[in-house]
């Protein structure tokens, strides 16, 4: 039941995770603004405090001598797709940390016109929607000065960062010996959904455009083909109930 | 960047030719970007909708022509330059990273994507977005691309739950937003793919060399230390070093590359192909050790200098054959022989400095050879505690009497004519892109090294069996003739 609730904690922080990444990719362009930087922060915390409660979870879980060892492999599998995202959000918050130094808030004028119109209020929603499975109350931090935030995240992303160490310290998990058991390709979830996106798109990919040719052109030699039969089994038919 | 991610990190984040990248990105883009004085935007009509910040190639070249008082030409390539690197990136042609000058349609790359020395590119990012292109459309990926990610399933196999679980939640999430937004955020995340990850046959503005181990802006010789070499250490060491003028140096430098410019596969071309670049091997097998038939190229190498001939196989078994027929050959097998003590195995060294000195020293030997007394004494003293270089002096001599004498009448001689005559010159091979990309997906590996030497060594010992042209035989053959025999050689051991 305890991997169950990992399982589960380990998909919403991968969710945050991915949101935080949308939202990072705004830094910078013409739609960055004190609104952005929020959401940023407010994503932050939520995928801060998932990160401390799975670590604690899962490193109590492995570090338990008397696991059975199928339970073991799922759990090192948590580990290791854990310690990836931790990675992520690592990295995204490094980068974010560092362009807040180019592109502070105070001189808008640099931000760079990327031809992003809306916000990321609706990824930042997403991201904040997520149930909080540690039911703890997040401090409200206050809205401060920039200054004030960046000395935060630079304590953030040190935290993040014991956190991957300290992993890497309690446990030892053996990437080489972890299999994955999904699929090598992701399924692909709404057909309908490309189809509206492929128009807004300039260039379709080549290959792509080549093969729906290719194949609507087999497809029409088919339907020739099988159209030509059935034309030739009816004039056999009419010509037999003629000259019978 | 303050914070330190040393476990991570490897040291592989100092890449030093990428440190124009913070003056393109902070300086030249973000004016460049500036909607009153930078380059004018336009806005991109598609079917449903319009997005806006558009700029026109044209329009690129003149704003960085009219800022740096520079030509359009010039103008032209530092856009270019910009565009490979990944600032800018191209709304039509997505693949060609250039920029043209005319009305096609260019955008400002955001800056999450811009390319930064501190952070090099994540592989499981790469096997993200491959994912995630599969999810929207699944078999659009392409040849290269569906290479690469059987490559990371295969070795980044431990990560791949999580590689999926991302790619669809990252796609998840870009669903939210706008679809305008989500189409120019799709626009850019190819962008940047394209930039670090570039088509096979394309040249990539990312490449930098070697990653470095260690920060070269980082302070390496401290003050001691400089006050320890300037004063202590180089001056008592500068009257040893050994000098020469720089016009000696220069003046052998430049006719080495006069001489072998044509030879080298960087300035001229390689015929028939670069297997490199063609991935075609046929260079390597008509320029194998053992191969019947030189190329022209090779021939004329050896040519150059006595050395080159040696160093060749082929070139070294043409002069074994011309020195056979002018029953001169005890001194090419004497510095073979020679080269194989110094560099063979320690343990069979004594054996074989006895062997080289019974067939080739010794007074009356079969395969004696002539060499002056000094060295002569030199050597049988030294014979009597035999070490790896123990037949250096001797094989000088032999070397340069082979150089000064017998390479020149190789040269003039009927054996190289006739090799020169029948050299080939190979044809240079031209292919088209599907052809090379069929070349690279029938890349074998070569022989093995292990096989290569078992070919060696039975070359060698069939050489051994042949037999060396006995000076008793070759004598006994001239006194059959009617020549005048010399004196008896004393019977053989």
């Amino acid at each position: 039941v305890c991997c169950i609730l990992c399982k589960t904690s380990l998909k919403i922080l991968d969710e945050v995770v991915a949101c935080y990444r949308h939202l990072a990719s705004c830094v910078g362009g013409c739609t960055d603004s004190l609104q952005l930087r929020d959401e940023l922060r407010q994503t932050r915390d939520k995928a801060q405090k998932l990160a401390a409660a799975n670590c604690h979870h899962l490193t109590s879980h492995l570090r338990d001598k008397s696991l059975p060892e199928e339970q073991r492999k799922e759990m090192e599998l948590l580990w290791v797709a854990f310690s990836s995202s931790l990675e992520l959000l690592h990295a995204d918050m490094c980068k974010v940390f560092n362009m807040g130094d180019i592109f502070s808030l105070a001189n808008s004028a640099v931000f760079v016109q990327t031809g992003i119109q809306g916000g990321g209020s609706e990824v930042a929603a997403r991201a904040l929607s997520m149930p909080d499975l540690n039911q703890a109350q997040s401090p409200v931090l206050p809205e401060g000065l920039e200054t004030q935030e960046r000395s935060t995240m630079e304590q953030e992303i040190s935290q993040v960062d014991h956190m991957i160490t300290d992993m890497e310290m309690k446990v030892n998990v053996l990437r080489w010996m972890v299999e994955s058991r999904g699929p090598q390709y992701a399924e692909p979830l709404n057909s309908t959904d490309s189809a509206s996106l492929a128009l807004l798109s300039m260039d379709e990919e080549q290959p792509g455009a080549e093969h729906e040719a290719a194949r609507h052109h087999s497809q029409m030699l088919m339907m020739l083909l099988l159209l030509a039969v059935i034309l030739l089994a009816a004039a056999l038919s009419v010509s037999v109930v003629i000259f019978s | 960047m303050t914070i330190k991610n040393a476990m991570r990190d490897h040291g592989q984040r100092y890449r030093p030719r990428m440190a124009c990248l913070k003056k393109v990105g902070s300086a030249v883009l973000l004016e460049m970007q500036d909607p009153k004085t930078g380059v004018k935007s336009q806005l991109q009509r598609l079917v449903i909708t319009t997005i806006p910040h558009a700029i026109t190639g044209e329009d690129i070249v003149a704003w960085l022509a009219n800022k740096f008082n520079i030509s359009a030409e010039e103008g032209r390539s530092l856009g270019t330059m910009l565009v490979a690197l990944g600032y800018i990136y191209p709304l039509q042609d997505h693949k060609r990273l250039v920029v043209k000058p005319d009305a096609s349609l260019y955008r400002f790359q955001t800056p999450y994507f811009w390319p930064a020395q501190q952070w090099p590119v994540e592989d499981t990012d790469y096997a993200i977005y491959l994912a995630k292109r599969n999810i929207r459309k699944k078999g659009i990926l392409e040849l290269y691309e569906q290479e690469q990610y059987n490559h990371l399933h295969k070795w980044m196999n431990h990560k791949w739950d999580f590689i999926v679980m991302q790619a669809k939640e990252q796609y998840r999430a870009g669903k939210e937003r706008k679809k305008p937004d989500r189409a120019v955020f799709d626009c850019q995340e190819r962008a940047y793919w394209v930039v670090h990850r570039p088509p096979p046959g394309t040249v990539s503005g990312m490449d930098y060399g070697l990653d470095r181990l260690i920060d070269p802006n980082a302070e390496e010789v401290t003050e001691t230390d400089l006050i320890f070499l300037t004063f202590l250490w180089l001056p008592s060491l500068s009257c040893f070093l050994p000098r020469v003028k720089s016009s000696v140096s220069i003046g052998a430098l430049v006719k080495f590359v006069t001489t072998h410019k044509n030879h080298d596969p960087f300035l001229a071309q390689c015929l028939p192909s670069n297997p490199w670049v063609t991935d075609d091997v046929s260079y390597w097998t008509l320029n194998m050790a053992n191969v019947e038939i030189p190329t022209k190229m090779r021939v004329e190498r050896w040519t150059f200098s006595f050395v080159e001939l040696l160093e060749d196989p082929r070139g070294r078994d043409d002069f074994r054959f011309f020195l056979k027929k002018e029953f001169s050959g005890e001194n090419l097998a004497f510095w073979e022989g020679c080269e194989d003590l110094k560099w063979g195995a320690a343990a069979g060294m004594s054996e074989k400095a006895q062997h080289i000195y019974k067939t080739f020293l010794a007074r009356g030997a079969p395969r004696w050879i002539n060499i002056d007394g000094t060295t002569m004494e030199a050597t049988v003293r030294g014979l009597k505690h035999p070490h790896r270089y123990v037949l250096d002096a001797a094989q000088t001599h032999i070397f340069m009497l082979m150089k000064k004498d017998s390479y020149g009448r190789y040269l003039k001689s009927q054996v190289f004519k006739d090799t020169t005559k029948n050299a080939i010159n190979p044809e240079e091979q031209k292919f088209t892109d599907a052809q090379l990309d069929q070349n690279a997906r029938n890349r074998r590996p070569s022989l093995s090294p292990i096989a290569i030497r078992q070919m060696e060594l039975e070359q060698k010992a069939k050489l051994a069996a042949s037999g060396p042209v006995d000076i008793t035989q070759v004598m006994s053959k001239l006194s059959k003739q009617g020549k005048d025999a010399p004196p008896p050689p004393p019977p053989k051991k």
